[in-house]
């Protein structure tokens, strides 16, 4: 049987400011897009529900809530994720040159169990600009990276356009959860605060 | 991230308040203030959030404690004064706010897993299920940010009388289950419990029930053995276990603070409102897992969501002071850049250079200092037993104990510790640090046993007691011991939020914290019942990031989005 804490799975999305870390978020979660760039304010985190063999899972999207901006995302931001999305702008070098900084800063603070397996997908936004003419990242090159990192799953998205969102996200949610989370065994009966509030879910149907 | 000399320029460069330091209190006005809508700039020179409580892994934990307890040796930069400004610059420097630190390291084991713990400079430290900062932790929703809580599953006082630890007879059912009280023991108790009850439910009702004014104000102590005829070893089980006296309530001369019955009442109704308060949590007290400093970080996740900007690695050097009438204005900034605030908080440990306007390092008239300890072992202090506090009444330890010395053992289902190892924290209030250390050691002395190894070490314990019960006691593996200051929220023109202090609950800490925000912004609301998602995102305009979408629910309905698992 598996705990209640399993049927929530933590997902956090990297990467510089600007490349469209929350638009993408809300694009998957709300199948809306705004054209209006605004440094995040006000963004939390978007759950979403999936299905997987007849059960649900909360997909929990963490934005980073513009802490990004200075590197001054903390501990706790990293910690107990499922998967760690890395965001680029393909029109911008400097953002697909971060994404190697923004792994390592994952990998130091979250200190997952098995930094070698943890899942993390990288997801080359804003393709639609100007039809492509002004990318300067190919795909070729983002790939190479990725395969260097153990293979990471690649995609080319467009937040704008919806384009290959739904498809980055299930990969994103099947990979957070084929990530066993480390020492649940120790974490069976953790209290939920949000419990006193109001009914709690009985989590399994199984 | 970057680990590079050149430091990043802040824009804008004018806010309503700018917060230095991102201890619990500076975190929570970050937070109450971006709430209220004022613009506010949060930085820390450290790379990590929490200041004077932070949870740190072992490295980190043994080099901020070591930095922070050397006299200032940041000479303030020369800063030269520019004539065209209409401001200048006064230097500021931070002053030591721990002494006397030292570390015994008896394991390559610990040092080894560092980065597996998470060790906090306030411990010991709970949360109480209906204290105010848990109260505040639910109306603001930060606790979706801290992740799950553990409970705490005991709390014992230690009876000197026979050197065992007891339970603490804190509920009905406690007290019926307690083998080692007396038939007449119990019925003290229950008819106790059943009078602080009647009080606390007529509470601006019937006269009858409630305990008079008169009462209220005399000393609980007396209260105790005079109202209710309490024995000397309940008394003692009331006024240290549950309503945490500091000071030794029956020695009229040393005790520094004599707790009144109502205050005694009041921590009592607080631990019966918190017994239940959460299904899943058995008694009073819960534990965040990870510890203390998640919940600071997750009150700054909470200010960055209503658009507070965040610097870390960010040193201040000195203070923009008004050159017509010397008021601060704002911070001058490792970087050079001057930032504008109109209003100011600082963290406890700033000081204006020596020499300058404001006096010596003294916390004036304050001489009380928080001893704490942390240790490090492989065994519980009581056999299964994950997480407990147990107290150590004055006097219990030894004739020269004043105060009450506070334990609490966290196992690693906290995920303070790496799998199989504890960790125990130690404080009790202190006149100074040669009373402080020694009480200190006593209580370590009583709880651990030393390897045999450490013989070579610096011990910082005598050891003419150890032969008696040596096999029963857990090995002490690694352990720190220091001085803490106290200070109070001096305000020199900037506010300065206070150290951590020597509670086990952070009831104090709020209240100042919710005091000091009132007095910056009189008529604020201290965090404002939030409306909900779908009004907020109307409200201020932005894309419907709503933390839990509508569509999301249609799209469980029709499993339009379901992905199909194959394995």
């Amino acid at each position: 049987m598996t705990s209640r804490r399993r049927m929530l799975l933590k997902v956090i999305i990297l990467g510089d400011s600007g490349v469209g870390k929350t638009s993408l978020m809300n694009q998957y979660v709300n199948r809306k897009f705004s054209n209006q760039y605004k440094a995040t304010i006000g963004a939390d985190f978007l759950t979403k529900e999936v299905q997987f063999e007849d059960r649900l899972y909360t997909l929990q999207i963490w934005d980073t809530a513009g802490q990004e901006r200075f590197q001054s995302l903390g501990v706790a931001f990293y910690r107990g994720a499922d998967c760690c999305v890395l965001v680029y702008d393909v029109n911008v070098m400097k953002s697909f040159e971060n994404l190697n900084n923004w792994r390592e800063e994952f990998l130091l603070q979250a200190s997952p169990s098995d930094p070698e397996n943890f899942p993390f997908i990288v997801l080359g936004n804003k393709v639609d600009i100007d039809g492509g003419n002004s990318r300067v990242v190919s795909e070729k090159k983002a790939k190479a990276w990725c395969a260097s990192k153990g293979n990471i799953p690649y995609f080319e998205t467009s937040a704008k356009e919806g384009y290959n969102v739904e498809a980055a996200f299930q990969c994103i949610a099947k990979n957070a959860l084929k990530n066993e989370p480390e020492e649940e065994i120790y974490l069976p009966d953790t209290i939920d605060v949000a419990g006193g509030q109001q009914q709690r879910s009985t989590g399994c149907e199984c | 991230m970057e680990d590079t000399a050149s430091y990043p320029t802040i824009e804008p460069s004018n806010f309503d308040l700018i917060v230095v330091g991102t201890g619990l209190p500076e975190s929570i006005l970050a937070a109450a203030a971006s709430a209220a809508g004022k613009s506010v700039l949060h930085i820390d020179s450290n790379p990590y959030y929490g200041s004077h409580f932070a949870s740190l892994n072992l490295q980190e934990f043994t080099t901020f404690l070591q930095s922070q307890s050397q006299s200032p040796n940041n000479t303030p930069a020369e800063i030269q004064p520019d004539s065209s400004s209409e401001f200048e610059t006064v230097p500021l420097a931070t002053r030591p706010m721990y002494s006397s630190v030292e570390i015994i390291s008896n394991s390559p084991e610990v040092l080894d897993n560092s980065r597996k713990f998470s060790l906090e400079l306030v411990g010991p430290k709970v949360l109480f299920c209906a204290d105010e900062m848990m109260n505040l932790i639910v109306k603001t929703d930060i606790h979706q940010y801290m992740g799950a809580f553990q409970s705490i599953d005991g709390s014992y006082v230690f009876d000197g009388s026979n050197g065992c630890l007891r339970n603490v007879p804190d509920s009905r059912s406690a007290i019926f289950k307690d083998k080692s009280l007396s038939l007449a023991e119990k019925n003290q108790l229950m008819r106790f419990f059943k009078l602080v009850q009647g009080h606390f439910q007529s509470d601006g009702g019937e006269e009858s029930k409630r305990i008079s004014e008169k009462d209220l104000e005399s000393p609980f102590v007396e209260f105790l053995s005079q109202k209710i005829g309490l024995s000397e070893k309940l008394k003692s089980i009331i006024l240290y276990a549950i309503a945490m006296a500091d000071y030794d309530q029956e020695n009229k001369e040393v005790c520094k603070v004599v707790l009144k019955t109502k205050e005694g009442i009041d921590r009592l109704i607080l631990y019966h409102s918190s017994i239940g308060r959460f299904p899943d949590a058995p008694g009073a007290m819960i534990y965040p897992i990870y510890g203390q400093g998640v919940l600071l970080e997750s009150f700054c996740r909470r200010a960055a969501v209503k658009g507070c900007t965040y610097v870390l690695r960010m040193p201040v050097v000195g203070l923009l002071v008004h050159k017509d009438d010397t008021s601060y204005k704002g911070v001058k900034l490792a970087s050079g850049q001057e930032l504008f605030g109109h209003q100011l908080i600082l963290a406890p440990s700033f000081i204006l250079s020596p020499g300058l306007a404001h006096s010596s390092p003294g916390m004036q008239g304050v001489k009380v200092k928080v001893t704490r300890g942390i240790c490090i072992t492989k065994n519980p202090l009581k056999p299964e037993v994950a997480n407990c506090l147990v107290f150590y009444p004055p006097q219990s330890l030894c004739p020269d104990q004043l105060t009450s010395v506070r334990v609490l053992q966290l196992s690693s289902n906290v995920k303070s510790s790496p799998s199989g190892m504890f960790v125990i924290y130690l404080s009790a209030v202190c006149d100074d640090v040669l009373q402080g250390k020694k009480i200190l050691n006593v209580a370590i002395n009583t709880l651990f046993s030393h390897p045999a190894s450490a013989d070579n070490k610096d011990s910082l314990v005598d050891h003419q007691n150890e032969n008696t019960e040596v096999k029963q006691k857990p090995t002490l593996l690694w352990c720190a011991t220091y001085i803490q200051e106290l200070t109070t929220d001096v305000s020199d023109g900037f506010n300065s939020t206070t150290m951590p202090d020597a509670d086990v609950q952070y009831n104090n800490l709020l209240d100042a914290t919710r005091k000091l925000f009132q007095e910056m912004y009189p008529g604020e609301e201290f965090f404002p019942q939030s409306v909900s998602p779908e009004e907020e995102a109307v409200d201020d305009g932005e894309p419907e990031l709503e933390s839990k979408s509508s569509e999301t629910l249609e799209s469980i309905d029709n499993g339009a989005s379901g992905i199909e698992y194959t394995s």
